[in-house]
């Protein structure tokens, strides 16, 4: 099982050759009990389940109705209950901090006129929004769903490699491959005390609940998505489905005297909350981009008059600016006089002379990243390229200094990944989802990203990445309690 | 509910009830000419051809193909992309439809129909195809009705059970108008004594491809000739093939739908389809023979292109 097994980078599972951290022990003899071929099987069946539930995504770039699953890799990840705790706080601290900076940009901007953040910065990131500026938002929340990408460096240190404040994606894959595992692995279950993660989509609708327009009680939420074609319709529609709400597109909805109404089959009925999955740029023509076909006319006009609810609200892409994010360290000791409790991957931003300097001349071994590109697109992995891309982003960072940031290549952790028949060393990310209503919730666990090409740290299921079942546990493994048996059976 | 999640549910539901006649009237049609070879006439009415006829597509057929066996047949109605009214296109595009309405219709119906179209596509079907087309046929029907209890026993007896009931019925009147049309012609031609236990083949045959040699059987108990096999798959009330019954339960999806009763109507579709009802319900199969039994499917068939207008307008476009 792990005979072909080699340790690099920070392992998930090891501690050193062949004896596996305190938490992992149960998991490793499991995987020993079962070997390969039961293993192939039930990774089979996994994919299967999968395949028929139309859990798949859309490649981009590619001739239309091209449809992947994403490689489900049926080996778990766990986190202990301390490392949980310390992600918890450190994602509240965060998104705390993100959300009174976003405020702030639209407002005060207390933070610009201190000089923590450069202005500049602010205003010319692409995800600024001046349509926003003295807007009031219920509760001043912005950010109601983020997702916060960490990464584990080489001595085990979790840290912050991207903020996801727009509209992040992949938290129905955490609550499916929870699914499947339980079909596909129930007796590993049974030996850890795993938190659930189900109760996402409740919170989630409490949390849109929340935001409706003042005096609307029993508030009509809907999810509104591109459409079928979209990488991430899946998604949409499982939410929609868990929360029991309409899954809408643009076209289903209009604009009447100030206020959202879907077309229905018995006329047109009003909308008050909407959930959106579509970036800034493509909600409203009148507003943004004219040629967006996927939007709403009129829809910005009726949140300024408060008589719709957006999740998240609008103006948030100014948070997750990788330009940005240097500063966010600094935000929490703005904001909340608070240390961070998590870090920051350390990042060069090629408008200091002398970052700059050190950029052009360490290409090689940097990773650069355009400030306002995701997953995976827009970036060059130093190591890993030609001689010809380092030229052109050196060229390209000459040309536009604003437009990108570099960051030492960094060794994610490994964690054993089942590929070709056995267990290898693979490089992992985690994507926790964190919903700020009331108050901030951290679902326990994420999406667990990972590189399935060797040594690859590209985690992007746009760039062949698959994704693991995140275990978080409880501080202890507890025991199934007995339900009492119902009386037998009526019979002739 | 969105009146674009209605369409979709609507036309899933045409679709897949296409999808599963097709299937049926190909297995019935090899099963014949396999049984009474001379079946397999020229005039284009042989029982696997004739299908192209009943689809409206024998034009496209004949343009798309060089050939008229009966495998380029076979081919062109079962697995051809570019032909519309193929099994794989019409799955595809039930499919489709169902993709956009999946918080609608649950999980499981979901996965029925997802399932179908990914099988469809992939080397399995094409195996079982090519060693036994009957059981290929038989295991897209199934998988059809199996689709079709799924939603009996899950979906709540709301607007989305009734916009798939009228399309299904809708689909099913406009098939069944089809299929007697296209064969009617062969089969009520005077026949000498000799041709008369062919005749019964055939009579036979479409019953069997309505699904429907069983319950005439049962309830005609009659030999099997003309009059009693109109009676029945057009005028029976009781028969979930027949048309009068296909009507009725249009009629009532819509009644559920819009809010109208039998005093009055709601929707022009509504008053389509209750004159409808009412004429199958009061007219005579003789009454049938001596207005022309193909002037009188020519009205069933334009009526209910009149409705699908109406829905579409009513419902749809709003």
């Amino acid at each position: 099982m792990f005979g072909r097994y080699r340790l690099a980078a920070y392992d998930e599972m090891f501690a050193s050759a062949g004896v596996p951290r305190p938490h992992y022990a149960a998991l490793h003899e499991r995987l020993i009990e079962l070997g390969p071929d039961e293993l192939e099987r039930r990774d089979k069946v996994a994919d299967l389940t999968m395949r028929q539930q139309g859990i798949t995504f859309t490649v981009y770039g590619r001739d239309q109705g091209v449809e992947r699953i994403i490689p489900f890799d049926p080996i778990p990840r766990l986190v202990s209950a301390a490392e949980w705790d310390r992600i918890e706080r450190g994602l509240k601290q965060r998104v705390r901090a993100l959300n009174l900076f976003i405020h702030d940009v639209y407002h005060k901007r207390h933070i610009l006129k201190d000089r923590v953040v450069p202005a500049d910065l602010v205003f010319g990131a692409s995800g600024y929004r001046r349509e926003c500026v003295g807007l009031a938002v219920p509760r001043d929340v912005y950010v109601h769903v983020s997702g916060i990408d960490l990464i584990r460096d080489a001595g085990g240190e979790f840290l912050v490699l991207e903020d996801n404040c727009r509209t992040p994606s992949g938290v129905s894959y955490v609550l499916k491959n929870r699914q499947v595992m339980k079909q596909v692995f129930p007796l590993l279950f049974e030996q850890y005390n795993v938190r659930p993660v189900d109760d996402y989509t409740d919170t989630l609708l409490a949390v849109l609940r929340a935001i409706a327009p003042p005096g609307c009680d029993d508030p009509t939420i809907v999810v509104l998505t591109p459409g079928i074609y979209n990488s991430a319709y899946y998604e949409h529609s499982f939410l929609a489905r868990q929360m029991g709400v309409e899954l809408v597109e643009g076209r289903d909805l209009v604009l009447d005297r100030g206020q959202i109404f879907r077309r229905t089959t018995r006329g047109l009925e009003r909308v008050d909350v909407i959930y959106r999955r579509i970036d800034d740029d493509f909600l409203d023509p009148l507003a943004f981009r004219p040629d967006s076909m996927l939007g709403v006319a009129g829809l910005i006009g009726a949140y300024h008059a408060g008589n719709v609810g957006l999740a998240n609200a609008l103006g948030t892409g100014v948070a997750d600016d990788k330009g940005i994010y240097p500063f966010v360290p600094d935000m929490i000791r703005f904001y909340l006089r608070e240390d961070p409790i998590l870090g920051n991957v350390e990042t060069f931003r090629p408008l200091i002379p002398a970052h700059r300097s050190h950029i052009l001349a360490n290409l090689e071994s940097l990773v650069v990243k355009s400030v306002d590109a995701s997953g995976g697109y827009g970036m060059m992995i130093g190591p890993a390229s030609t001689h010809a891309q380092r030229e052109e982003f050196a060229r390209k960072i000459t040309a536009n200094p604003r437009g990108y940031i570099a960051q030492p290549t960094i060794s994610l952790s490994r964690h054993p990944t089942f590929v070709q028949g056995h267990l290898d060393g693979r490089h992992i990310d985690l994507r926790p989802f964190v919903l700020y209503g009331e108050e901030i919730t951290v679902m326990p666990g994420g999406l667990t990203r990972v590189a399935l090409p060797e040594g690859s740290l590209v985690v992007n299921s746009s760039q062949g990445g698959g994704t693991k079942d995140t275990w978080v546990l409880h501080e202890t493994a507890g025991r199934p309690t007995p339900i009492a048996a119902p009386g037998p059976f009526a019979r002739n | 509910m969105l009146s674009r999640v209605a369409e979709n549910l609507y036309w899933m539901s045409r679709y897949l009830e296409r999808a599963e006649n097709v299937a049926r009237l190909l297995d019935i049609g090899l099963y014949l000419e396999l049984d009474a070879p001379s079946l397999s006439v020229e005039d284009g009415s042989a029982p696997v051809e004739i299908a192209l006829e009943i689809l409206g597509c024998r034009e496209p057929f004949q343009a798309a193909r060089s050939t008229r066996e009966r495998s380029a047949v076979l081919d062109f109605l079962t697995f051809d992309r570019s032909n519309p009214q193929s099994i794989l296109s019409m799955i595809a595009r039930a499919r489709e439809n169902a993709r956009g309405a999946q918080e609608s219709l649950g999980v499981d119906a979901w996965i029925e129909v997802n399932r179908l179209y990914l099988y469809l596509c992939g080397p399995r079907a094409q195996k079982r195809y090519r060693s036994s087309p009957s059981s290929f046929y038989t295991r897209i029907k199934q998988s059809c009705i199996l689709f079709d209890g799924l939603l009996h026993n899950t979906l709540p007896r709301d607007e989305v059970y009734h916009f798939v009931q009228l399309g299904r019925y809708l689909e099913r009147v406009d098939v069944m108008g089809r299929i007697l049309h296209a064969k009617c012609l062969a089969l009520t031609q005077g026949t000498a004594d000799a041709d008369l236990a062919l005749q019964i083949v055939r009579w036979t045959g479409l019953l069997r491809s309505c699904s429907a040699y069983a319950a005439f059987l049962r309830v005609e108990r009659d030999r099997v000739e003309p009059v009693g096999v109109i009676r029945f798959l057009v005028l029976n009330p009781d028969f979930p093939r027949a048309i009068r019954f296909c009507v009725a339960r249009c009629r009532e999806s819509l009644q559920e739908i819009a809010g109208g009763d039998d005093d009055e109507y709601a929707s022009e579709a509504e008053r389509l389809l209750g004159r409808l009802d009412g004429e199958l319900r009061y007219i005579d199969v003789g009454e049938i023979f001596e207005r022309g039994l193909v002037p009188f499917l020519d009205g069933v068939k334009a009526t209910s292109y009149k409705v699908g207008e109406e829905i579409k307008h009513s419902f749809f476009l709003t």
